[in-house]
């Protein structure tokens, strides 16, 4: 459930384009299409598992005390009476106008941008602080470790990713909330205006993070240490700062670039335990909620974004890391097989 | 003796004697007593850590196995009568007779710790075995059948988009919550993962010099992906495998917390989590959550540092 | 204006008009009035009519502290006084009191141009005590002292933490429990409740009941305000915005949740939800003139009054509510204010702040500046760490960490126990189970319908056992033995539950091991060939909720152990929060199931609604294993609308008929628990029922929260005072 997708390796082969002479644009534009399909397909699906769940959960509580004739009429009103497809019609031709839709069961009648526009801000402004903070610490750390392999350093740092792995994150968030905040003194709650609240959240935040960079990268340059190109360098009596910076770190960015666009894109799905913990506004926990609550519309908007953010973050990804390494080519050729 | 002596002996000895030409013999120079999974777990074995962490997780195992059938244990739903009181024993500190004290309505938490473990392990070795099944199969022939490529990947971005919530929320209203919902739930699409990472391993390889060779002497693909493709892939899959485990265990933790868990009368490291969490700034109630996160931990780091020790081990370029 | 200087011109008349001779009754002693010891001094001398002493109105209702008006057109005299009040016409011997309609031996005289009013009649309508001392020809008033309304304090801001947010602030539609914190605040209905429970005149200055008791005719405060959030002026509250709100509520396409109460109480009112007309004229709800809105209903409902303080008789500015149309309510600046605060800062999921509102007519009753709530969704489980350090004004003590606290002496003396709740808990038995054959309806069925069944799970249900698991520190507190809870209703001085039929019940305890094994022997040997032992029982819980999944292990264990294995197997199975009710109780999905209800209006009917005859809210339909009496006795009950003691009198043997047949187990009222808390709950409008007691009007914050002795003291002192309160109001 994190946002931080522990990356491993490039993912080449999803860029499996055959033509030879195909240019960046039209490659581009097929993906496009590719990728409307497939968020028509989600969205059209989300939307057909929403209508199983029951009508009662549309009205919740006080149900008991409505006569059959108000929850018609309240449903009526929230549009989940009609058949399936016409509400699936009303909902694409809405789409297609720009619109959203507005919320039925969790902020009544306000149009879901207006839910949804206020929160995104709040959890990207700590998701990219987290990130930020665990991109450099987890990958100091890593580097480290890497160097450091098997000494105290690399034990310690080896202690830290397993506590974190191990322990469940809803435990040491908690424990960090009540026992920093009444050691520093720094607040419970968040408070936009005051720069101190947002430390222990961002904070909070990274350390999963931290330890995900940290793992991949000790493992990453470790593996690497291994291989012939190092050990020509090494030959070549090339020095291990060097080597680490000019070689080692530049081909681990590489797999990395597949991962960091949507890693940073997916920040404003923010963090439901973080955000719970310290109030943050945000979008943690909004589409758990608008789930419960049965908002077809709220959900139906947020797997939209998400599944849009998602498609958009890999193939920005797939260029990013074209641009990088120039051996990867979005066109490629012949296949082999 | 001059050198020049000596040159003249050996000139005038032969140097090479002529062998017969044994067979048995012959064939021996051609042997390397190399096993590959005996050197990996020989490997595996000098890494201390490493099997510290296999006694652990054997260890549990055995112990959730048979401690119901130990003398002297409790059922873990029972609700235990204090004698003083004729009421249920709540809360009562780990002492001699309940070795990790009594929850909030007087159940025992020893019991309740190893039950819950039990149904832990069974819901993460489940999933993790069935996820790795599936993924690596479906990886596989994602990765290296074309005409399967378009249509998986459709599937993938499809499901992998699909928030878990509304699945796990529609399962637990059409099935109830129970031990089998959850697993369903999680089988569902925690595979995705493990299929995209194998896809991607496979595509790294499928077109080395050594796959290209077998195809052109008409290998069939199934056993290109058999013999030459996944043993490449064994110590990959195997640390995918270790974590999965204690993934499934942190999911479950997680749907726990947004309320999707399991029932309480059926014990689970998550929900004994959960209901300790809400113990946490309390002093002397806080072994309610103690115990059930040391076990937790316990799985999780054994799996973990025996995942990575496996495949650090399954490395045939680590077998010197 | 007009109307003030009529009067002022009615007084120099009635001044003047005071000059002429005054034909005194009785030749003899002058009559004097005597007020707290001091002699009263009139400017006419009181006068004796039809044995009844008469005094001039201005006199008497100053002298009591009154306020007077008088309305020279129709020669009525109106005093108001904290919540009463007395209008009063010359010549006729009907007056209203405080909306009822009283008679009178003798009405008001005007001699000389004066207006006399019968002493002692006005001054019992404002609760005070009179005596007549025929030796020295004197009228004897005693005051009792006002309980006082809350005073203000320092302390001029509330700050908590919430983790439920507003779904709509359309107070109009929505029927989220969370909302109601909102209008209750910001809305201010025709009466209101203060901190005894006494009923108060609010935008409704008076009101007056027909005689048949179906006509309401209320008139209105002048000069109150709506504002908008900023607290800036938009319109005055009229009649007509009672009349434009009811259109609202009974249009079907509003979709509103609080139609039925509205359409079941007023005439005409249900043919035009159901658009069997489109003329609102033919509805019973009319404004008769700027200030004046008139209620006509069906038939004569006895707790009406009480429904007033219900959301579909707030007003609205119809033109308001026009132009929003449906934006109305969708944030704080699409809603107009003319209660108690006005919300000034909406920022969902974060924040919210609650301000006085000024311009409010009673903004002296109003001690609290600011309210501000924080959004927390752990609020609940960070509420104490926050309270403790300060950062809060109040909060729920879980009592799974209470331990801890209560062995900090720093924080002990801050907790103290919450007032009970008004929704009640009780446990229901299927009679037309509809459940999977794995858990044998039909034999649950021929079991349910055995009163020595059912009796033996009354007696044998051990609730304290149960209530262990809500409150392992206090378990008796909250149990209850009847449907209604104690003080909801009070018939003649005596609280409804201890009326005779109720109070063997309540005084009581309905565990009793001994009497259900007795009554397990019966029928066991009763059901012996009919019904296979041990009988399943389906026993369904919610599994998100921990006290629910835990009670339902305590109550199997506790009952499979007292009654036996041999008997019954009790089965809990766990739903989902999803669709709970929809999938078991309203379906008949269970066999035995602990369940609730809250109160809608002043009547202990409310409590029995649930298991009215003919099963309206899907609990569970007791006529097909009763033989009719329960329908009897409750039809009785409900057919007496006018004289209210037999009312009650009634609806508790008709209560009590369904405890004695163990057709529900009464278990516990909601509430209780342990909280720390600056609020002082004793100036809380007190009300049980409606979203009165969700508005911070009189409401004052102590210095620091209140240890348990220190509640309870104050809690006594409360009751004490309520008792007073309500006597003198004669409510």
């Amino acid at each position: 459930m994190s946002v931080y997708a522990t990356p491993t390796q490039p993912d080449r082969p999803r860029l499996g384009v055959r033509r030879k002479t195909d240019s960046l644009l039209s490659y581009t534009i097929r993906k496009i299409g590719q990728s409307l399909v497939t968020v028509f397909i989600v969205i059209t699906v989300v939307f057909l598992l929403m209508r199983l769940l029951p009508m009662e959960g549309y009205i919740g509580e006080g149900y008991d005390k409505l006569d059959p004739e108000q929850r018609e009429a309240i449903l009526r009103s929230m549009g989940v009476l009609d058949p399936w497809y016409i509400q699936l019609k009303n909902f694409y031709i809405d789409l297609a106008r720009g619109d959203l839709g507005t919320s039925i069961t969790f902020r009544r009648n306000v149009p879901v941008a207006e839910i949804i526009g206020p929160k995104i801000p709040y959890s990207f402004k700590f998701g990219m602080g987290a990130i930020a903070l665990s991109l450099t610490c987890g990958l100091c750390m890593g580097v480290f470790q890497a160097r450091e392999k098997d000494r105290l350093f690399d034990r310690l740092g080896t202690g830290y990713i397993v506590f974190i792995n191990a322990v469940p994150a809803a435990v040491y968030y908690l424990f960090l909330q009540l026992y920093i905040t009444s050691a520093t003194g720094l607040p419970i709650l968040f408070a936009p205006e005051d720069p101190k609240s947002w430390i222990l959240p961002t904070i909070s935040m990274s350390l999963g993070g931290i330890a995900g960079y940290a793992m991949w990268i000790r493992r990453f340059m470790v593996d690497e240490l291994n291989k012939d190109y190092i050990k020509l360098a090494k030959a070549k009596g090339m020095s291990s700062t060097g080597i680490m910076f000019k070689h080692v770190l530049r081909n681990a960015f590489v797999p990395m670039a597949q991962y960091l666009p949507t890693t940073l894109l997916m920040t404003i799905a923010g963090s439901i335990y973080i955000e719970s913990l310290y109030s943050i506004p945000g979008m943690g926990g909004l589409l758990v909620d608008a789930i419960s609550r049965q908002d077809n519309p709220l959900v139906q908007a947020l797997v939209l974004i998400y599944a849009t953010i998602g498609i958009v973050g890999l193939f920005l990804g797939d260029i990013l890391m074209a641009i990088i390494d120039p051996r990867i080519k979005l066109v490629k050729g012949g296949g082999a097989r | 003796m001059s050198v020049k002596e000596s040159l003249n002996t050996l000139e005038t000895k032969a140097l090479f004697e002529l062998a017969e030409y044994d067979a048995t013999r012959a064939e021996k120079t051609g042997y390397s007593n190399y096993s590959y999974w005996r050197s990996t777990f020989r490997v595996f074995l000098k890494n201390k850590v490493a099997v510290l962490a296999l006694i652990t997780v054997t260890l549990l195992l055995t112990f959730t196995a048979v401690q119901p059938f130990l003398p002297g244990q409790r059922d873990p739903n029972v609700i235990n009568i204090s004698e003083e009181t004729g009421r249920q024993a709540m809360n009562i500190p780990p002492n001699d007779e309940f070795i990790f004290g009594t929850n909030s309505i007087g159940q025992d938490l020893w019991a309740r710790i190893w039950a819950g473990t039990r149904t832990s392990l069974l819901i993460g070795l489940t999933v993790a075995t069935w996820n790795a099944i599936l993924g690596i199969v479906i990886g596989a022939i994602w990765g290296y059948v074309r005409a399967a490529e378009r249509v998986i990947t459709e599937i993938y971005n499809v499901m992998d988009n699909i928030p878990n919530t509304i699945i796990m929320t529609l399962l637990a209203y059409m099935l109830r919550p129970s031990l089998s919902t959850m697993i369903i739930a999680m089988c569902a699409t925690g595979w995705l993962s493990i299929a995209r990472f194998v896809r991607t391993q496979v595509v790294i390889i499928r077109d080395r010099e050594y796959n290209l060779a077998s195809r052109c002497l008409g290998t069939p693909a199934s056993r290109i992906i058999g013999r030459n493709v996944l043993p490449y892939l064994v110590s990959v899959i195997m640390l995918r495998f270790a974590l999965a485990v204690p993934g499934a265990i942190g999911t479950e933790v997680f749907l726990t917390y947004i309320g999707l868990g399991l029932p309480l009368t059926l014990p689970s490291l998550g929900n004994l989590i959960n209901q300790g969490r809400q113990l946490m700034s309390v002093p002397i109630l806080r072994y309610q959550l103690i115990y059930p996160a040391v076990v937790l931990s316990m799985i999780t780091i054994s799996f973990y540092i025996m995942g990575n020790a496996f495949s650090d081990a399954a490395d045939p370029r680590n077998h010197v | 204006m007009v109307k003030r200087l009529a009067l002022f011109v009615t007084m120099i008349a009635l001044i003047f008009g005071a000059i002429g001779p005054v034909v005194p009754a009785r030749a003899a002693a002058p009559i004097t009035v005597v007020l707290d010891g001091k002699v009263l001094p009139t400017d006419v001398a009181p006068i004796i009519r039809n044995g009844r002493t008469m005094v001039p109105f201005r006199a008497i209702f100053e002298a009591l502290g009154a306020e007077v008006d008088y309305d020279p057109a129709t020669n009525t005299v109106f005093g108001f006084k904290g919540p009463s009040f007395v209008i009063l016409n010359p010549g006729k011997t009907t007056a209203w009191v405080s909306g009822r309609y009283s008679k009178l031996d003798s009405g008001p005289v005007i001699v000389n141009g004066r207006t006399l009013v019968p002493l002692r009649f006005v001054a019992e309508s404002l609760g005070e005590k009179v005596e007549w001392i025929e030796a020295n020809n004197s009228v004897l008033i005693t005051t009792t002292p006002d309980v006082p309304l809350p005073a203000a304090t320092a302390l001029d801001e509330y700050k908590m933490v919430y983790s439920g947010e507003f779904v709509s602030l359309n107070y109009l539609t929505t029927n989220n429990a969370n909302d109601m914190v909102a209008s209750a605040n910001t809305i201010d209905a025709l009466v209101g409740y203060d901190n005894y429970g006494v009923m108060r005149p609010s935008l409704a200055k008076y009101w007056k009941t027909s005689a048949d008791g179906r006509t309401y005719t209320f008139t209105l405060r002048e000069g109150v305000k709506w504002v908008d959030y900023t607290g800036k002026e938009y319109a005055e509250v009229v009649a007509q915005d009672f009349v434009d709100s009811a259109k609202y509520l009974l249009t079907k396409a509003n979709a509103s949740s609080h139609s039925k109460p509205l359409y079941s109480a007023i005439k005409g009112a249900k043919d035009f939800y159901d658009g069997k007309t489109t003329n609102f004229s033919t509805v019973g709800v009319k404004a008769l003139d700027k200030y004046t809105v008139q209620y006509t209903l069906v038939e004569p409902v006895p707790y009406f009054m009480s429904m007033l303080t219900y959301v579909c008789f707030y007003p609205v500015n119809g033109q308001f509510l026009a132009q929003q149309g449906s934006k109305f309510g969708t944030d704080n600046k699409t809603v107009l204010y003319n209660g108690p605060y006005i919300l000034k800062t909406y920022e969902p999921q974060n924040k919210r702040e609650f301000v006085k509102n000024e311009k409010y007519w009673d903004k002296d009753n109003v001690h609290i500046e600011k309210l501000s709530y924080k959004y927390n969704k752990e609020a609940s489980t960070l509420a104490p760490e926050l309270f403790f350090r300060g950062e809060i004004s109040a909060a729920d003590i879980p009592i799974n960490v209470l331990d801890a606290y209560m062995n900090d002496p720093s924080k002990r003396n801050q907790i103290r126990s919450g007032l009970p709740g008004t929704y009640n808990y009780w446990y229901a038995f299927q009679f037309d189970p509809k459940f999977e054959a794995e858990y044998e309806p039909d034999n649950w069925k021929k079991a349910a319908a055995s009163l020595n069944f059912r009796k033996a799970f009354f007696h044998g249900f051990d609730r304290v056992a149960a209530m262990l698991t809500y409150d392992p520190y206090n378990p008796e507190g909250q149990i209850i033995n009847t449907l209604t809870p104690p003080n909801f209703a009070t018939a003649d001085g005596k609280d409804y539950t201890k009326l005779a039929p109720l109070a063997k019940f309540s005084n009581g305890d309905s565990f009793d091991p001994a009497l259900a094994v007795q009554y397990k022997n019966k029928a066991m040997a009763e059901l012996k060939d009919k019904v296979t032992f041990p009988v399943k029982v389906k026993m369904p819980y919610r599994t998100d909720l921990t006290d629910w999944t835990n009670r339902a292990v305590v109550v199997e264990q506790q009952l499979e152990k007292l009654l036996g294995k041999d008997f019954i197997d009790i089965i809990p199975v766990g739903y989902p929060a999803t669709n709970f009710l929809g999938s078991v109780r309203r379906v008949y999905n269970y066999a035995f199931l602990e369940t609730n209800w809250g109160p809608d209006y002043a009547d202990p009917q409310t409590y029995t609604d649930p298991v009215a005859p003919g099963d309206p809210y899907k609990y569970t339909p007791i006529e097909l294993v009763d033989d009719g009496t329960y329908k009897k006795l409750y039809d009785a009950a409900i057919a007496e609308v006018v004289d209210l003691s037999k009312r009650y009198e009634l609806l508790a043997k008709a209560e009590a008929y369904l405890i004695e047949n163990a057709y529900v187990i009464p278990y516990r009222a909601s509430g209780g628990g342990y909280v720390a808390s600056k609020l002082d709950p004793f100036t809380t409008p007190f009300a049980p029922y409606g979203s009165a007691s969700l508005s911070f009007k009189y409401r004052t914050l102590l210095s620091k929260s209140r240890s348990a002795q220190e509640h309870d003291r104050a809690y006594e002192q409360w009751k004490k005072d309520r008792a007073a309160a309500l006597k003198k109001a004669g409510q």
